[in-house]
C-alpha cells in the first residue's frame, strides 16, 4: 500500500510540476522584473485617437464604484477598448473621467469628456516584462470592488490559485519523495535547517 | 553523472527554500483573497508620540532621514510621501514588515511621530511585496540594508525556481514512460501561460 502511495505521489508530483513549470517560470522571472525595476522607464510613443459625438450619459460621473463600471463597460466596448479596468480617476471640475484599461503587455488610458461628449484614446505597448509584473500582481489586494471586471482576470484569478495550490503541494509531496530517499535524509535534514535558519534570521531581524 | 547531480540539485534546492516558498505561496493566496480570519487592516495599532530631537544633519533628504531615524531609534526602509503641506516640516515615512512610522520633523526639533503596528497576518502579506522600490516612482529608493537582504532572498528563490523547473523538465524528459503525458501536462501549462503572456494582447 505505500509502495502504491509513493508512486502515485511521485507521478502527481511529476505531472502538477509540468503543468504548473510555465506559470512558475511567469511568477519566478517577474519577481526579478518587479524587484529591479527601472525608474523612469521609458515607453514608446503611445498612439493616440479621438472620438467625438460619443453616446455617453453626463450621469455617468455621478455614479460610483462597480456601478459607475457597469455603466461605463458599454462605451468602453463600443470605442474598441477591452480588458481591465484599472481604476477610474474623476476631475470633477472639467467633467472628465480617466480610465486606464489593460491587458498584458498594453495599456489603453481613455480620457471621456462627459460635457464635451468625446474620448481621447492613448494605447501604449508595454511590453513583455509588464506583461508579466501584471500578471504576477493581479487581481491583488487593490481596488477589490472593480478588480476582475474582464473576462481575462476572473480567468486568471483561477490560475493564480491554481498556481499557488499546485506549488504548496508540490512541496509537501517533494518533503515526502525526499523522506522516502535514506540516502539522502542526513544532507537534506541540514539543508532544511539551514534554509530555516535563514528564513527565520532574515524575517526577525527585518520584523523586530 | 549530470542526470544524479541534477536530481540531487533539484531536491536540495526545494528542502533549503522550502520555508520561503510557503511563504510565497500562502501569502500569494492571501493577497488574492479577501479572507476574513487574515485581515489586518482593521485590526491594526495606531499611537502617536512626541520627542524632542536636534534639527536634522545630512546634505541629502535621506541622509537627513537617516539621522532624524537614528536619534529616534528607529529602522526601516524611508518611503517619501506626496508633496509637503509646509516647507518648515520635514516629513518622510519608515516602513518594515508589521510597523509603518509617519514621521515629521519641525525646524525647532520637535518630532512627531505616529506608528502604526499590524498583525501577523499583516507582517506575512508584507513580506510577500517588501521591496523597497516602485516601477516608474524615482523618487523611492531602497535605502536599508535588510531591505536589499530581503530582496537578495526573493532573487535566490526565484533564481531557485527556475533551476527546478528545468532540472525536473530534463529529468522528465529522460523517462521514456512518462513522455506522453508529461508532453500533455506541460503543452497544457504553456498553451495556459501562452495565452495570457502573448495572445491576449493581439486578441
Amino acid at each position: 500500500m505505500w509502495k502504491r502511495f509513493y508512486v502515485v505521489t511521485r507521478d502527481l508530483h511529476l505531472y502538477v510540476g509540468l503543468f504548473l513549470a510555465p506559470l512558475v517560470l511567469v511568477f519566478a522571472v517577474s519577481v526579478f522584473c518587479i524587484v529591479h525595476a527601472p525608474s523612469g522607464q521609458v515607453w514608446e510613443a503611445p498612439s493616440n485617437r479621438v472620438v467625438t459625438e460619443l453616446d455617453v450619459s453626463p450621469d455617468l460621473e455621478r455614479l460610483s464604484g462597480r456601478e459607475q463600471l457597469v455603466a461605463l463597460r458599454p462605451v468602453l466596448t463600443g470605442l474598441g477598448v477591452t480588458g481591465e479596468v484599472n481604476f477610474i480617476r474623476k476631475i470633477a471640475k472639467e467633467h472628465r473621467l480617466v480610465v486606464p484599461v489593460v491587458i498584458p503587455g498594453r495599456e489603453t488610458t481613455v480620457d471621456l469628456n462627459l460635457e464635451n461628449r468625446t474620448a481621447a484614446i492613448s494605447v501604449r505597448n508595454t511590453g513583455l516584462s509588464d506583461a508579466l509584473v501584471h500578471l504576477h500582481k493581479m487581481p491583488g489586494p487593490h481596488n477589490v470592488n472593480l478588480r476582475g471586471n474582464s473576462g481575462y482576470i476572473r480567468a486568471w484569478r483561477w490560475i493564480a490559485d491554481v498556481s499557488s495550490y499546485g506549488l504548496l503541494f508540490l512541496t509537501v509531496s517533494g518533503l515526502y519523495l525526499w523522506i522516502a530517499l535514506r540516502a539522502e535524509r542526513q544532507i537534506g535534514l541540514v539543508l532544511l535547517f539551514l534554509g530555516a535558519l535563514s528564513f527565520l534570521g532574515i524575517v526577525y531581524a527585518i520584523t523586530f | 553523472m549530470f542526470t544524479i547531480w541534477n536530481r540531487k540539485v533539484h531536491y536540495y534546492l526545494g528542502l533549503y527554500f522550502l520555508f520561503f516558498l510557503w511563504l510565497f505561496a500562502f501569502t500569494g493566496l492571501l493577497l488574492n483573497h479577501s479572507w476574513q480570519f487574515a485581515e489586518f487592516w482593521p485590526n491594526r495599532n495606531v499611537s502617536t508620540f512626541e520627542r524632542a530631537i536636534s534639527a536634522p544633519r545630512g546634505g541629502s533628504d535621506v541622509e537627513r532621514a537617516e539621522d532624524v531615524m537614528r536619534q529616534l531609534s528607529i529602522r526601516g526602509e524611508i518611503e517619501w510621501t506626496a508633496t509637503r503641506p509646509s516647507s518648515t516640516l520635514f516629513e518622510f515615512r519608515v516602513n518594515r514588515p508589521g510597523h509603518s512610522l509617519n514621521i515629521s520633523v519641525d525646524d525647532a526639533g520637535r518630532s512627531k511621530i505616529e506608528e502604526t503596528q499590524f498583525n501577523t497576518w499583516g507582517i506575512m502579506k508584507a513580506l510577500h511585496s517588501f521591496t523597497g522600490v516602485r516601477a516608474n516612482n524615482t523618487r523611492n529608493q531602497r535605502d536599508w540594508a535588510l531591505t536589499t537582504l530581503w530582496v537578495l532572498a526573493m532573487d535566490a528563490v526565484s533564481l531557485g525556481m527556475v533551476v527546478m523547473v528545468l532540472g525536473g523538465v530534463y529529468m522528465w524528459f529522460v523517462l521514456p514512460t512518462k513522455r506522453k503525458g508529461g508532453f500533455a501536462a506541460l503543452i497544457l501549462g504553456t498553451a495556459i501561460c501562452g495565452f495570457f503572456v502573448f495572445a491576449l494582447r493581439w486578441m
